[in-house]
């Protein structure tokens, strides 16, 4: 064995293991997010589970022979719901949803029976796509009906051929694959904000844990300068590099959402058909994301006045990792639009929500939920800014750490 | 008579119960070289830390020129330094940029700036060290170059915490020099604790001996000498200390 290796790892174990605010930080966080992935998880279950449970489609039944009819029954005879759509176009299909108040129509064509014979029939879906992950769910369980039918008809006599309805546009693409591919948008575009927000949250948080840490906050303090100049000195140090962050996530973020193409019909983009946010939606965005930003580094950098040195401010902003963490956690797997209105606002009221809803809100063109997303987390930054310059007045900047050593005892 | 640059009355400071300051009084004249000497623990530096503004009296007085420390302690900070005893400076700045981001901070322009920074360093006797990143200098450096930052501003109090700590003989022997040719010719007044009785002697013209909490013997260090019967200020603080 290395000579001193047992004696080293044993000091680092006990230095680390008798400070409770890293073993907290290590167990409790990853154990609440889990928690509430969990949840969220069996959540978006049970949301796809009730939309599968009663399939209600509308048909345009357009066949002058007996098997469109028969599709009718057999489709009835499944548990399917049908509304059939009797002096309707195939043309009217986005016309008749709006009607009918219907997500799904189906529309059998004029030689639907002759063809069927030919094995050549084909039969077009149309399914309301919102930018939501059950719609795919819907559309799949739909799909598996038909194939069942076509089972006991014979093998292969007509094929599905699947489009989906974005903002009123029709697109050949299976809502299968735009749900797939939305999906990991809300995957990834979470965790690479939660990413910027905490490497910008742990820079922060040394500004004055370093102080401390470099025996230079009581010379700082003594020098003629206003406290809350020093902290918003400190603060603007930290937005710099904070805006930085937020210029790489956009730039990233654009090259990302450009590279999520659809393979169906023809070869169709994303930002084509509508589920990337147009150009002011970006700045919205922007926006949103640097807002958030600014009021994680203020809280960083309080947190760390409480601290006496740089490893112990960075596990203290460890604490802050779920409040970060849930909300995004949530809104990656949970299709919103669906939950209670004051389950809605409580989420909203998270700060670290809003950059995630910012780019929901903005594909789905909801601009106004951003502006005042922007507009609440401002107003709770300058709150917070105006407590910690109350706290900087005082002597607790240099005694809060006395303060936390009782509170340990 | 010159007006009190310092005048500290009853003064208590209670942490948690623990009273670090205990009805401690005195002052000191405009012009003065005060030294606070006492064992560890005895309260020097919380004093210094009251009187440069950094934390508020539990209950007592504190005047800096008159000046109430824990009504308008921003208007002391405008006349005074503080050199605490275990101070840092920003590791990633030269020495130059550090002297000049303190002089802008007492200055009201860029000539006065220059002024200052050239008496920093002079003071400092870095030479072309003063280019070179602070986290490359030995702790001696880093300590000339605060002692010139607390002096170069020309401040009407310093408060020094161990002005000479980290320091070997020869730069302890010309940071007193400077801080007696500065008293001297610029008229500040200074306000230092140490443990080198040596340099108390040298420095100080009055000396308060400090133990838990209070001043228990006061004077010139002459006068403390005669009243103890003692050779020399190590012996009257032995004594005082028991």
């Amino acid at each position: 064995m290395i000579k001193g290796l047992k004696a080293i790892t044993s000091k680092e174990i006990k230095e680390l293991a008798r400070d409770p605010r890293i073993i907290l930080g290590v167990t409790v966080a990853p154990l609440v997010m889990f928690l509430i992935m969990g949840y969220a998880m069996q959540g978006i279950f049970s949301q796809v589970e009730k939309s599968i449970e009663q399939i209600e489609i509308g048909v345009i039944n357009l066949d002058r022979g007996g098997q469109g009819k028969s599709l009718i029954e057999n489709l009835t005879k499944l548990g399917v719901k049908v509304t059939e759509l009797e002096s309707a176009k195939e043309s009217d299909v986005v016309q008749q949803m709006k009607k009918y108040n219907l997500t799904t129509i189906l529309v059998i064509p004029e030689n639907f029976t002759e063809n069927i014979e030919n094995h050549k029939g084909v039969i077009e879906m149309y399914t309301v796509y919102r930018g939501g992950v059950t719609e795919g769910a819907k559309a799949g369980r739909i799909s598996t009906i038909i194939e069942q039918i076509k089972r006991i008809w014979s093998p292969d006599p007509f094929t599905v051929s699947e489009n989906s309805i974005v903002k009123g546009k029709i697109i050949p693409v299976s809502p299968n694959i735009l749900s797939g591919l939305v999906m990991s948008q809300n995957i990834t575009i979470p965790i690479v904000i939660a990413i910027i927000t905490l490497l910008s949250m742990q820079l922060a948080a040394t500004s004055i844990a370093t102080e401390k840490e470099e025996k230079t906050l009581e010379t700082l303090l003594s020098l003629p300068i206003n406290r809350f100049s020093i902290l918003v000195g400190k603060l603007f140090g930290s937005v710099f590099v904070a805006m930085i962050g937020a210029v790489a996530y956009l730039v990233g973020f654009n090259y990302y959402m450009s590279s999520f193409n659809a393979p169906g019909a023809g070869y169709v983009e994303l930002s084509e058909i509508g589920l990337t946010p147009a150009p002011a939606g970006y700045i919205l965005i922007g926006i949103s994301l640097f807002v958030t930003l600014l009021f994680a580094l203020s809280l960083a950098i309080i947190a760390s006045a409480f601290t006496e040195d740089v490893r112990s401010a960075q596990a203290l902003v460890g604490y802050l990792y779920p409040i970060i963490f849930i909300p995004m956690f949530l809104l990656m797997y949970a299709d919103i639009s669906t939950w209670s209105l004051p389950a809605k606002i409580v989420v909203f009221a998270i700060p670290f929500s809003q950059p995630v809803l910012a780019v929901r809100c903005t594909i789905s063109g909801d601009y106004l939920i951003v502006i005042a997303g922007i507009i609440y987390v401002s107003l709770l930054t300058i709150a917070i800014m105006y407590i910690a310059s109350r706290f900087f007045a005082t002597e607790k900047i240099l005694t809060a750490k006395l303060a936390l050593k009782r509170m340990r005892r | 008579m010159s007006m009190a640059a310092v005048e500290v009355k009853d003064l208590v400071k209670v942490f948690d119960r623990i009273k670090a300051v205990d009805g401690l009084s005195f002052h000191i004249d405009e012009g003065e070289i005060y030294g606070l000497v006492g064992p560890n623990g005895a309260g020097k530096t919380t004093t210094l830390r009251i009187i440069a503004t950094l934390l508020s009296p539990t209950s007592g007085e504190v005047k800096v020129f008159g000046i109430d420390a824990s009504k308008e302690p921003e208007k002391i900070r405008e006349l005074i330094s503080y050199l605490p005893e275990e101070a840092g400076a920003y590791k990633n700045l030269t020495g130059m940029e550090y002297l000049g981001f303190m002089a802008k901070l007492y200055s009201r322009n860029p000539a006065e700036t220059g002024e200052i920074v050239e008496r920093g360093i002079s003071i400092s006797g870095l030479g072309e060290r003063l280019n070179d990143k602070i986290k490359t200098y030995s702790k001696g450096m880093k300590r000339r170059l605060l002692i010139a930052r607390a002096l170069m501003n020309l401040p009407k109090l310093a408060i020094l915490d161990e002005p000479t700590s980290g320091l070997d003989v020869i730069y302890s022997f010309q940071v007193r020099d400077t801080i007696k040719r500065f008293v001297k010719e610029y008229g500040i007044t200074v306000l230092l604790s140490s443990h080198n009785m040596l340099e108390v002697e040298y420095l100080c013209n009055r000396v308060g001996l400090l133990n838990r909490g209070r001043i228990v013997a006061e004077g010139s260090p002459g006068e403390l000498k005669a009243s103890y019967n003692a050779s020399n200020l190590e012996e009257v603080f032995m004594e005082v200390s028991r």
